[in-house]
C-alpha cells in the first residue's frame, strides 16, 4: 500500500513538463545560481555504462547483472584459502592506502554474505545465508577457518575505521569512510572474533597429519598475523596505560613466513566481483577493482605496524619541544606513515583535553611557556583555586592567564597534531593557521601589558639608554609563527612548488626568516638572563625555591641555545644555496620554467610566492623591489658573492654537526642518556642527510669556483661568456636529492674548451 | 580538470600550424561540436564527465572554449580543445580557469594547446580577469612546462586529488598587481566555528572529478 502524506499532494505535471522542455534548445542550461560546477559533475547520465551503475547492456539481463554464481559454500583447497586471504589483505591494505570499499574489500563475495543483510548476531555472519543453518561448520576449513580470518578482517576494518573518522583526516584524499550502508560488525564485541579465531588457530595446529606442512603454516602464521592485528587494534591507545605494543610487534614476526608463502597460494578470481558495486547504496558511477601486489601490501602493513610499535617513542613525556621533535621525526618517515597511525598519533597527543594521556593540556601550555619565555616565572604559578580575593594582583594574573589557556592551548596543540595530516595538508594548513597566529600575537601583547603592571616587571634598560619589557606571551607567540614561517617555506621545497627560477629567492626569504628569528630567540634570551642575574642574589643565600629558579631558568637557556644552533644551521646553508643559485642564474645556467612571452612579471610571481604572508603584520613582507635587491644579491661582484657561499657553507657544516651532536631531545646535563630509541634514530638519519646536502653544495660551489677563475683567466676580464657547466636538481624522493627541504644543484663541467 | 598535452615540449621543432583553423566554441552548433570536444577530451579518462559538465561550462562561457580545427579530415575536423570558465572566486578576485585541454595524439608537439591555452587567457584579459588557476597531475610534466612557460607557479600541491589516487599541482596565473590582496571568503570559516576542537573529519572535498585537468590531454 502507498503512503500517502497528509500535506503533499501529488499532481501530475508529466504534460506540463514535456511543453516545457520541448520549448527548450538543445544545450540550454536551465539552472538557478545553486547550481555550481560541483552539482554538473555529480550529475550521471543514465544509460551510460561508464557513469550508470544499474545500466544493462543489450541481451544482459537483472539476475545476469547483478548475481553471481559463485558458491560460498563450497569446498575449498588449502592453497584456495590462502589465496582468497591474501589477496583480501591485498584489498584491506588498499582500502588503508585510500581506496574506497567499493574497489577494494567489498568486492569480495565471501565478505559480502557476512555483511548484507547486516547481521543480529554473530553466528548470523557466515556464507551460508539465507538458507544454510548458521552452525554449519563444515568443511571447517572454509566456515571456521577462512570465516575467522574474514570476521577478523572485518573487525580491524572497524577499528580502524572508528579510529580515522574519530580524528582530523581529509575525506577522499587520505581515506574513503564510506560503508554504502553495510556495518563493519561494530555492533558486536572483539571477544567472539577473537574466540573463533583463536579456534581456527587451534584447528590449524591439529591438522598435522592431514595438511602438507608448508601449508598448514602458511595458513596458521595468517590466522596468528589476524588475530594480532585485530588485538593490536583494538588496544591501540591502551598503549597510554600499558606503554607496550605487544600485538603489533608479534604480527609484524609473522609477515616473513606470510611473505615466504604467498606463492603457495592459489586465487580464486571468481570470488571477487564488481557486480556487489552495483548493490551498494551509493550514486558513484562503476570503478574499477583496485589492484595492489602481494608484495605492496605487506610493505604497508609491515610498516604500519613498526610504525605503531614506534608510537610508544612519543610517550615519554619530556616537555613539548621534545614531543615536537618525535612527533615529527616520525611522522616525516619516508612514505609518510599511513592515516590509521595518523591519526592514532593524533588521538594519542590529545584525547579528552590530556596530552599524552597524562599532562592536562594546560599544564602541556605552561611547560613549553616556561621552557621558552617564563621560566620559574610567577606568572605561572597563580592559580585562581589558591588566591580567592579577587583585589589580590596573583588573582588577576591567574584570570588573565587562564584567558591566555582558553584562547592559546587548542591553536598550540593543533601545532602538534597538524603534523599528522598528509604533507600537502600539512604546509596548506600552516598557510592558513599563520594568519590566526598573527591576530593571536595582537592578543597576547594585550594580555602582556597587563600582567606586566600587575607582575611589577622590572624593565630593561637597553644599551641606549631605552627601557623594555620581555612581553613574553606574545615574544612566545611570534616564536611560533616564525616556526610556522619556516616551515612553509621548507615544505614548498618537499612539495616541490617553486620553479628553478624561484630557488635564489626561496633559499634568501628562508635565511631572512632565519636571522629574523635569530634575533627574536636573542631579545627572549637577553631577558631570561637579565631574571637569571637578579635570580643569583637570592641563589647566595641558598634558598631552595631560588635554586630551583635558577635550575629554570638555565634548563630554559639550554633550550634557546639549542634552537640557535638549529636556526644558524638552516639559515647557514640557505645562504649558501642563495649566494650559489645567484650566480647560476648571473651565468644564466638556472633551466627556466617561464619563457619570454610568459604573461607575468617577475613580481607577480614575487606576489603570488608571498600569498601566504600578504596577511601577516609581523614580520613585515618584503617589497619587491628590497627582495629583487636581496635575492639577487645585486651590487656584489661574483668574488663576493662566491665568498659568501663558500664561508657558510663551511659555517653550515659545523653548524649541522654540532646540530647532530646535541641530539634529537633536549636532556638536563645530569639526565640519563635514554636508550635510542627509533625515532631517534630517524632523526639522526635526517640531519646525516641534510649534512649530505651541505657537501653536495660544497661540491658544486667548488665546481662553479674552478669555472669562474678558469673563465676570468682565458677571458681577460672581458665580459661574461657562458661558462662550461652544467647544471640539475634533483627532484625530491630522487636519489640524488640528499634532502627534500633542499634542492642542492648539481654542476657538471661540459667540456674543457672555452669560447673566445 | 582534464589537460592532456604532450605537445609543445618542444615548440622550436614545431612543424607549421598554418593549416588549422581556430575557432571559438558557437553554441548553435552544440550538436556538432560537443560530440566532437567529449571524444577528444573523454578518450583517455576511465571515468567520463556528464554532458552537464559540458554544458555548465559552455552555455555559460562558451566564449571562453577555443578549439582547433583540421579542415584536411572534414568528418572529423577536432583536433584540440580548450574549455574554461570565469567567475569571481570566493566573492574575490575574478578568477578564469582552464577546466579541460585536449589535443588529439596525432597532433601533439606543434604548439596547438599552447596556442588555445593563450586564446582563452586572452579572452579572460580582455574580460578584465585577475588571475587564471587550474589544476594538473604532477605526472603531467607537458602540461605543467606548458603553463609554466606562459607564467604559470605553482601555489600548492594537492594530495590525491584524483579519483586514481594520483596527486595534483594548482597552477596559478596573477594577471594585475595587488590580486594577493584581494579579500576572499574563508570557505573554513564555518566549519573552524561548528569544530571548536580539530576534531572529526573536515567537510569532504568535491568529488574528484570536477577536479580540474586544466593540464588535460596534450
Amino acid at each position: 500500500m502507498r503512503v500517502v502524506s497528509q500535506t503533499v499532494v501529488p499532481c501530475d505535471i508529466t504534460d506540463e513538463f514535456t511543453k516545457a522542455a520541448s520549448k527548450l534548445r538543445t544545450g540550454q542550461l536551465v539552472k538557478d545560481e545553486y547550481f555550481t560546477l560541483f552539482e554538473a559533475v555529480g550529475a550521471l547520465e543514465i544509460m551510460d555504462s561508464k557513469m550508470d551503475s544499474g545500466y544493462l547492456g543489450p541481451g544482459e539481463n537483472h539476475a545476469q547483472a547483478l548475481e553471481d554464481d559463485y558458491d560460498t559454500m563450497r569446498e575449498l583447497a588449502p592453497e584456495e584459502v590462502v589465496g582468497i586471504m591474501d589477496e583480501l589483505l591485498c584489498h584491506e591494505m588498499a582500502w588503508h592506502i585510500g581506496h574506497p570499499l567499493s574497489q577494494t574489500l567489498f568486492t569480495s563475495l565471501y565478505l559480502d554474505k557476512l555483511l548484507w543483510p547486516v547481521p543480529n548476531t554473530f553466528e548470523e555472519a557466515h556464507f551460508g545465508r539465507p538458507r544454510n543453518a548458521m552452525n554449519q561448520e563444515s568443511p571447517a576449513i572454509v566456515h571456521l577457518v577462512l570465516r575467522a580470518y574474514c570476521l577478523g578482517l572485518v573487525k580491524c576494518c572497524d577499528f580502524v575505521h572508528a579510529r580515522v573518522s574519530g580524528e582530523y583526516f581529509y575525506e577522499e584524499e587520505d581515506f574513503v569512510t564510506q560503508l554504502y550502508n553495510r556495518s563493519l560488525l561494530s555492533q558486536f564485541d572483539q571477544q567472539p572474533f577473537i574466540q573463533l579465531l583463536d579456534r581456527a588457530i587451534m584447528w590449524i595446529e591439529d591438522r598435522n597429519n592431514q595438511l602438507d606442512d608448508k601449508i598448514r603454516e602458511a595458513i596458521q602464521c595468517r590466522l596468528v598475523m589476524r588475530r594480532d592485528l585485530l588485538l593490536g587494534f583494538e588496544q591501540d591507545m591502551e598503549i597510554l596505560e600499558t606503554r607496550m605494543s605487544a600485538h603489533f610487534t608479534s604480527c609484524v614476526s609473522q609477515l616473513p613466513a606470510l611473505a615466504k608463502s604467498i606463492s603457495l597460494g592459489k586465487s580464486v578470481p571468481e570470488s571477487f566481483s564488481l557486480k556487489i558495486q552495483r548493490k551498494l547504496a551509493s550514486t558513484v558511477p562503476p570503478r574499477p577493482m583496485v589492484k595492489i601486489s602481494p608484495e605492496d601490501a605487506l610493505a604497508h602493513l609491515k610498516r604500519l605496524c613498526q610504525d605503531a610499535v614506534d608510537v610508544l617513542d612519543i610517550l615519554n613525556y619530556r616537555g613539548p619541544h621534545n614531543l615536537k621533535v618525535a612527533i615529527w621525526s616520525l611522522l616525516s618517515r619516508k612514505p609518510q606513515p599511513s592515516v590509521y597511525i595518523r591519526s592514532l598519533v593524533q588521538s594519542v597527543i590529545v584525547n579528552n583535553m590530556t596530552v599524552l594521556g597524562v599532562v592536562p593540556v594546560k599544564q602541556f601550555l605552561y611547560d613549553e611557556l616556561a621552557e621558552i619565555v617564563l621560566p620559574a616565572s610567577a606568572l605561572l604559578r597563580a592559580n585562581t583555586d589558591e588566591i580567592e580575593m579577587p583585589s589580590d594582583p596573583r588573582f588577576q594574573i591567574a584570570q588573565h592567564m587562564d584567558a591566555f589557556v582558553k584562547r592559546f592551548a587548542q591553536p598550540f596543540v593543533d601545532t602538534f597534531r597538524s603534523a599528522c595530516l598528509n604533507r600537502c595538508r600539512i604546509r596548506r594548513t600552516v598557510c592558513h593557521t599563520i594568519v590566526d597566529w598573527d591576530n593571536l600575537q595582537m592578543e597576547a601583547e594585550d594580555l602582556d601589558e597587563q600582567l606586566r603592571t600587575l607582575n611589577n616587571e622590572p624593565p630593561l634598560v637597553l644599551q641606549n639608554g631605552d627601557t623594555t619589557y620581555s612581553y613574553p606571551l606574545s615574544s612566545w607567540t611570534y616564536h611560533q609563527k616564525l616556526n610556522q614561517f619556516r616551515l612553509i617555506i621548507q615544505m614548498g621545497f618537499e612539495l616541490s612548488i617553486y620553479s628553478p627560477e624561484e630557488l635564489p629567492g626561496m633559499y634568501w626569504y628562508l635565511s631572512h626568516i632565519c636571522s629574523t628569528h635569530l634575533g627574536h630567540i636573542d631579545r627572549i634570551r637577553t631577558f631570561t638572563v637579565s631574571t637569571a642575574k637578579r635570580n643569583l642574589a637570592s641563589l647566595a643565600g641558598e634558598k631552595l625555591e631560588a635554586l630551583e629558579r635558577h635550575a629554570a631558568l638555565q634548563k630554559s637557556l639550554r633550550l634557546l641555545e639549542r634552537l640557535t644552533t638549529q636556526l644558524v644551521a638552516v639559515d647557514a646553508l640557505a645562504i649558501s644555496l642563495h649566494a650559489l643559485y645567484v650566480l647560476l642564474v648571473r651565468h644564466e645556467l638556472l633551466p627556466l620554467a617561464s619563457s619570454a612571452q610568459a604573461y607575468s612579471s617577475e613580481r607577480l610571481r614575487y606576489e603570488l610566492r608571498m600569498k601566504p604572508f600578504i596577511p601577516i603584520t609581523l614580520p613585515e613582507l618584503v617589497p619587491f623591489e628590497e627582495y629583487r635587491r636581496e635575492a639577487m644579491l645585486e651590487g656584489d661582484s661574483d668574488e663576493v658573492v662566491l665568498e659568501r657561499a663558500t664561508k657558510a657553507i663551511s659555517e653550515a657544516r659545523k653548524a649541522w654537526e654540532t646540530t647532530l651532536n646535541d641530539g634529537a631531545f633536549a636532556r638536563d646535563p645530569d639526565g640519563q642518556s635514554d636508550q635510542t630509541t627509533a625515532i631517534e634514530e630517524d632523526w639522526k638519519r635526517d640531519v646525516k642527510d641534510i649534512m649530505r646536502a651541505c657537501i653536495g653544495a660544497s661540491i658544486a660551489i667548488g665546481t662553479v669556483k674552478k669555472a669562474l677563475a678558469a673563465h676570468k683567466g682565458t677571458n681577460n676580464g672581458k665580459d661574461m661568456e657562458r661558462l662550461n657547466l652544467r647544471v640539475s636538481i634533483a627532484e625530491p624522493g630522487s636519489k640524488s636529492r640528499w634532502h627534500d627541504w633542499w634542492a642542492v644543484p648539481q654542476i657538471l663541467q661540459t667540456g674543457t674548451e672555452l669560447t673566445t | 580538470m582534464n589537460h592532456d598535452a604532450s605537445t609543445s615540449a618542444c615548440p622550436t621543432a614545431s612543424p607549421p600550424t598554418s593549416d588549422l583553423r581556430y575557432v571559438q566554441y558557437d553554441g548553435a552548433r552544440e550538436d556538432e561540436y560537443v560530440s566532437a570536444m567529449r571524444q577528444l577530451i573523454s578518450k583517455d579518462l576511465s571515468e567520463p564527465y556528464s554532458i552537464y559538465v559540458y554544458r555548465y561550462f559552455l552555455y555559460q562561457w562558451g566564449n571562453l572554449c577555443f578549439m582547433a580545427m583540421d579542415d584536411s579530415r572534414p568528418e572529423d575536423p577536432m583536433v584540440g580543445v580548450v574549455v574554461s570558465k570565469l567567475e569571481p572566486h570566493r566573492s574575490g578576485p575574478l578568477r578564469g580557469y582552464i577546466a579541460m585541454l585536449a589535443v588529439r595524439e596525432d597532433y601533439r608537439g606543434r604548439g596547438i594547446a599552447t596556442k588555445l591555452v593563450r586564446m582563452a587567457i586572452d579572452a579572460m584579459i580582455e574580460l578584465n580577469a585577475d588571475e587564471i588557476a587550474l589544476e594538473t597531475e604532477i605526472t603531467n610534466t607537458a602540461a605543467i612546462k606548458l603553463y609554466e612557460r606562459l607564467g604559470f607557479l605553482r601555489s600548492k600541491r594537492l594530495h590525491r586529488y584524483y579519483l586514481n589516487g594520483n596527486s595534483a599541482y594548482r597552477l596559478v596565473l596573477y594577471l594585475k598587481e595587488g590580486v594577493g590582496s584581494i579579500r576572499t571568503a574563508d570557505p573554513y570559516a564555518v566549519h573552524a566555528d561548528a569544530r571548536p576542537e580539530m576534531a572529526g573529519p573536515i567537510l569532504a572535498p568535491p568529488p574528484a572529478l570536477l577536479h580540474g585537468n586544466g593540464g588535460g590531454v596534450i
